[in-house]
Order: C-alpha cells, then sequence, then structure tokens
C-alpha cells in the first residue's frame, strides 16, 4: 500500500514537471513568432492593455467601451501613424504581466515611468505630469504628508502611490492597506479604515468632482517627487516604441496632446 | 526557459509580510470557522425542525448566503452593512471575520442538517420508546452518532474556508495572497511569489487535513478507549 503510494506521487510529480516544461516551451515559441512577425508591425492590429477603473485617464462608459484620457491619446497617435489598435480592460497587474509575456502589445493605464519599471519596460516619452496627494475627512487634523506617521494609509496597490507610502511609512508597515482600485481606497477613508489615501491628483480629483458630498479634502505636500506617465511596451520592442514616440511627438507638436491632457508639457 | 530563473531571495526579503500573511489567513480562518459552526448549529438545528416559524427563516438564511458569492458578501459587509451600522468601518478584521462566519454557517447548517437526517428514523423511535423526551433523544442518541458522520465534511468546509479567507485580500487584509501581490507587484515577477502563496496555503490545508483524519480515527466507531492500555485512567466499569 506504501510503495503504491510512492508510485502515484512519482507520477503526478512527472505529470507537474511535464506540465510546467510545456509551459516553457510554449512561451519560448510565442515569442520566437513575434520576432519573426516584426516586420508587419504596421498591418497589425496593436493590444493596447489597461486598467479602466483610473478615471479619468480610462474608464468604462455606459456601454462597456473603454474611454478617457488615455484612450483619445492612443487613439490620436494610431491615427497619425495610420495604424490599428484594440484597447483591452485587463486589470491593473495583469496589464504588467501581459506585456511582459507578451499577450499585449503595449500597456496604456496611466503607468508612472519609474526606475524599477524601467528594468522590465520600456516606456515612451512622458505624455502627462502627474503628483501624488493625500486625501483626508474635512474634520482630520492630517495637514502634511509628515503627519501620516502612525495613520493608517490606503492606497492602489502596487500603484506609485502605494511606493510613495512605503517611503513614507516604511517598506512592510502593515498600516499601508492597499487596495485594487484608488476609489476602494477612497472609500476606506470615508468609512474610516484608513485616515488618508495617496493618490494621483487627476484620479483624486475627478472623484471629488463626481462625489461633491463626500466631506473630503486634498493635500498637496511637495514631499512627493514629481512624476511623469508613459506608455509602456515590453523591454526591447524598439520597433513599436519608436513608432509611438513618432506618433507622440507628433501630437505633442500639433497641440492635440495639451487639448487631450489640458496640460502643457515641456 | 525563463521559469527556472527563480529568485527565492525576493521572498525571502518579504518574509515578514509572509509571516504575517500566515497569522492574518489562520486568525481569518479559525475565528470564521469556529464563529460559523456555533450559528450553523443554531441554523441547521433550525432549519430540520417542524415548526414552520422556525425552519422558513433558516431556510432562506441559508438560501441567501449560499447562493451568493462570498466576494460580494465581503464587498458588502465591508462597504456598506459595517459602516451603515457603526457609522464608520471598524477594519478588515472584523469585516472579514463577519463574513466568513455567516458565509461559513450556511455551509455548516446544511451539514449539520443531512447529518442529523441520515441517522436512522428507527433510532428516534426507539429512544421515544425508551421513555426519553425529544429534547433527550437528540441530544443522547441522534447527535452522537451524527456527529460522526459530520466530521468528513466539516473537516472539508475548514478547508474550503482556508482557501476562500484568501478573498478578503480585496478589502487589503494582509493574508498570505496580499503578500504575494505585493511582492510581485514591485518585483514584476509572479511566478515566485504566487507559487510561495500556494506551497503556504498548501502546508496550511496538509495540516488541517492530517488533524480532521485524526479526529475522525478517534470517534470513529473501530476505536474503543477502554483498549488503549496507556489510559488506564479512562477504563469505566
Amino acid at each position: 500500500m506504501v510503495k503504491r503510494n510512492h508510485v502515484f506521487l512519482l507520477m503526478l510529480l512527472m505529470a507537474f514537471a511535464f506540465v510546467l516544461a510545456a509551459c516553457g516551451a510554449g512561451d519560448e515559441k510565442s515569442s520566437g513568432n513575434s520576432d519573426s512577425g516584426e516586420s508587419g508591425l504596421k498591418d497589425k492590429k496593436i493590444l493596447v492593455g489597461t486598467e479602466a477603473t483610473f478615471a479619468p485617464f480610462e474608464y468604462m462608459d455606459d456601454k462597456g467601451n473603454i474611454v478617457g484620457i488615455d484612450k483619445d491619446i492612443i487613439d490620436a497617435i494610431f491615427n497619425e501613424l495610420g495604424m490599428d489598435y484594440e484597447m483591452r480592460h485587463v486589470g491593473w497587474e495583469a496589464v504588467f504581466q501581459q506585456v511582459q509575456n507578451g499577450e499585449l502589445d503595449m500597456g496604456a493605464s496611466g503607468i508612472t515611468i519609474t526606475n524599477e519599471r524601467k528594468e522590465t519596460f520600456d516606456f515612451t516619452e512622458p505624455y502627462f505630469e502627474a503628483t501624488q496627494v493625500i486625501v483626508v475627512t474635512e474634520d482630520s487634523p492630517i495637514e502634511s504628508a509628515k503627519d501620516l506617521e502612525g495613520k493608517k494609509v490606503s492606497v492602489q496597490i502596487n500603484s506609485t502611490g502605494h511606493q510613495a507610502a512605503k517611503k513614507l511609512l516604511g517598506e512592510t508597515n502593515p498600516n499601508i492597506l492597499a487596495y485594487e482600485n484608488l476609489p476602494l481606497a477612497i472609500q476606506e477613508v470615508i468609512n474610516g479604515t484608513a485616515q488618508a489615501a495617496i493618490g494621483d491628483n487627476a484620479v483624486v480629483y475627478e472623484y471629488l468632482k463626481n462625489n461633491p458630498n463626500a466631506k473630503l479634502k486634498v493635500i498637496e505636500d511637495d514631499a512627493f517627487e514629481k512624476e511623469y506617465y508613459g506608455l509602456m511596451v515590453k523591454k526591447g520592442n524598439k520597433e513599436l516604441l519608436d513608432l509611438l514616440n513618432e506618433g507622440l511627438q507628433k501630437i505633442k507638436e500639433n497641440g492635440k496632446l495639451a487639448e487631450i491632457t489640458g496640460q502643457e508639457l515641456e | 526557459m525563463e521559469i527556472l530563473d527563480f529568485r527565492w531571495d525576493i521572498i525571502w526579503n518579504y518574509r515578514d509580510y509572509f509571516i504575517r500573511g500566515i497569522w492574518v489567513t489562520l486568525a481569518l480562518t479559525l475565528c470564521g470557522f469556529f464563529g460559523g459552526f456555533i450559528f450553523g448549529v443554531f441554523l441547521g438545528l433550525g432549519k430540520n425542525s417542524k415548526r414552520k416559524w422556525l425552519y422558513w427563516p433558516c431556510k432562506l438564511y441559508i438560501d441567501l448566503f449560499r447562493g451568493t458569492p462570498l466576494l460580494v458578501q465581503i464587498f458588502i459587509i465591508h462597504l456598506a452593512v459595517i459602516p451603515s451600522i457603526f457609522g464608520h468601518s471598524l477594519g478588515f478584521m472584523v469585516s472579514g471575520i463577519a463574513a466568513l462566519i455567516l458565509n461559513c454557517a450556511a455551509y455548516v447548517a446544511e451539514i449539520i442538517r443531512a447529518g442529523i437526517q441520515s441517522i436512522d428514523k428507527g433510532q428516534m423511535e426507539a429512544a421515544r420508546s425508551l421513555g426519553l423526551n425529544q429534547f433527550q433523544a437528540m441530544r443522547k442518541v441522534i447527535l452522537p452518532q451524527a456527529f460522526r458522520r459530520m466530521i468528513p465534511p466539516l473537516g472539508n468546509e475548514f478547508i474550503t474556508l482556508l482557501k476562500d479567507s484568501s478573498l478578503v485580500t480585496v478589502i487589503a487584509a494582509n493574508d498570505i495572497l496580499y503578500a504575494a501581490k505585493v511582492v510581485s507587484g514591485t518585483y514584476f515577477r509572479f511566478w515566485e511569489p504566487y507559487l510561495a502563496a500556494a506551497a503556504l496555503y498548501l502546508i496550511l490545508t496538509f495540516i488541517v487535513s492530517k488533524i480532521v483524519s485524526f479526529i475522525e480515527k478517534r470517534f470513529s466507531i473501530e476505536y474503543n478507549p477502554r483498549k488503549n492500555k496507556n489510559d488506564e485512567g479512562r477504563v469505566v466499569a
């Protein structure tokens, strides 16, 4: 009986190993394909990944279409380039993972250009300047980033706001509460789970515009560094990157970008 | 092959996160299960009752909580129910445990009901004809027998609950899955953190299934405490 168990375990282990090996082989094949297909990039439909709960940059309208600033920018760029694209809502972390493994060609999701991300991805020139802001309830004693120490702070998981919170409060501080998206993190300030939220200015102001009765106030603090959003491609995908930069340059020059974002970027 | 290039040091760097994750997962599951068990016993007995005013509320509750996804229940409890009762949220631990208790109770209730119904009618008739009243017959004859049959499905429910506790991560409970998500977002690597999380859950469920099978043996018909020589104090004349 004991012996038979061992044989079964061994078989299970081998089956698992085969599955793993197959996964690895599959990866190699698909990356090989995209290499050979690169020459026809202009005729290909480019797959753009996003996380569409990030108004005003990307969100869903009442018909389920992805709309927002990023969508308009992508639209303008691909119009200039005369190329075809499809924007997909895949979820925040999936954007990174699927661009990395080649399932998506690029990501456009209000992604801040950071040094850590540059290790795995390539970014276009920046198209938007953002800062982190703190959101607190109107009667909160918190006045600046310094006051956040010892307080519970909610953020969107693995966003730059999350990184800013880690920098302020310590890498593994349990007082940092990370949620799937920023609206949920702000809701937690209203509910009292957290005393403050940290998030991108554009999204926070959009939230307050849509929830004028929320009794929240925004604190801007120079302690947060300026950040720039860029379009993201897999590291080494120079051909697509050059095309995107070319398109971005064109809409910068003809004023289309400033028109969409309402911001002059030098 | 890319997948062989594992960097386990990133898990090690974040070991505090994972260790805290294990405690949070265990706390959520244990509180959820024992709370759910106690609540579930009453629900199960209620659903077994012939009294309509007892039966219907229990049936409604069970249908409601078995028929909606736990994830949705977590959001409703955390973002709507608790803030409107208390005026503010009480943190992810309270919401998480509340959701797990309420959800688990519905499943435990069905296990209890099925266990009681699986005991032959003749047992109750025999007990009653020996002069025990309904309550005594239930407590002394039916429930001890039924309990033995409930152990395996209860163990099953515990393991399910342990795994489902990972859903509480959506309200930022820093459990095992949360640790994996944070690490994967920091390094943009997905194999190591999620495999580590899977391994931790596997170890926990393995331990639980060992405990359950021990309890099962302890309560089995074949087990006779009088035969146990190390345990002479227990011998009853």
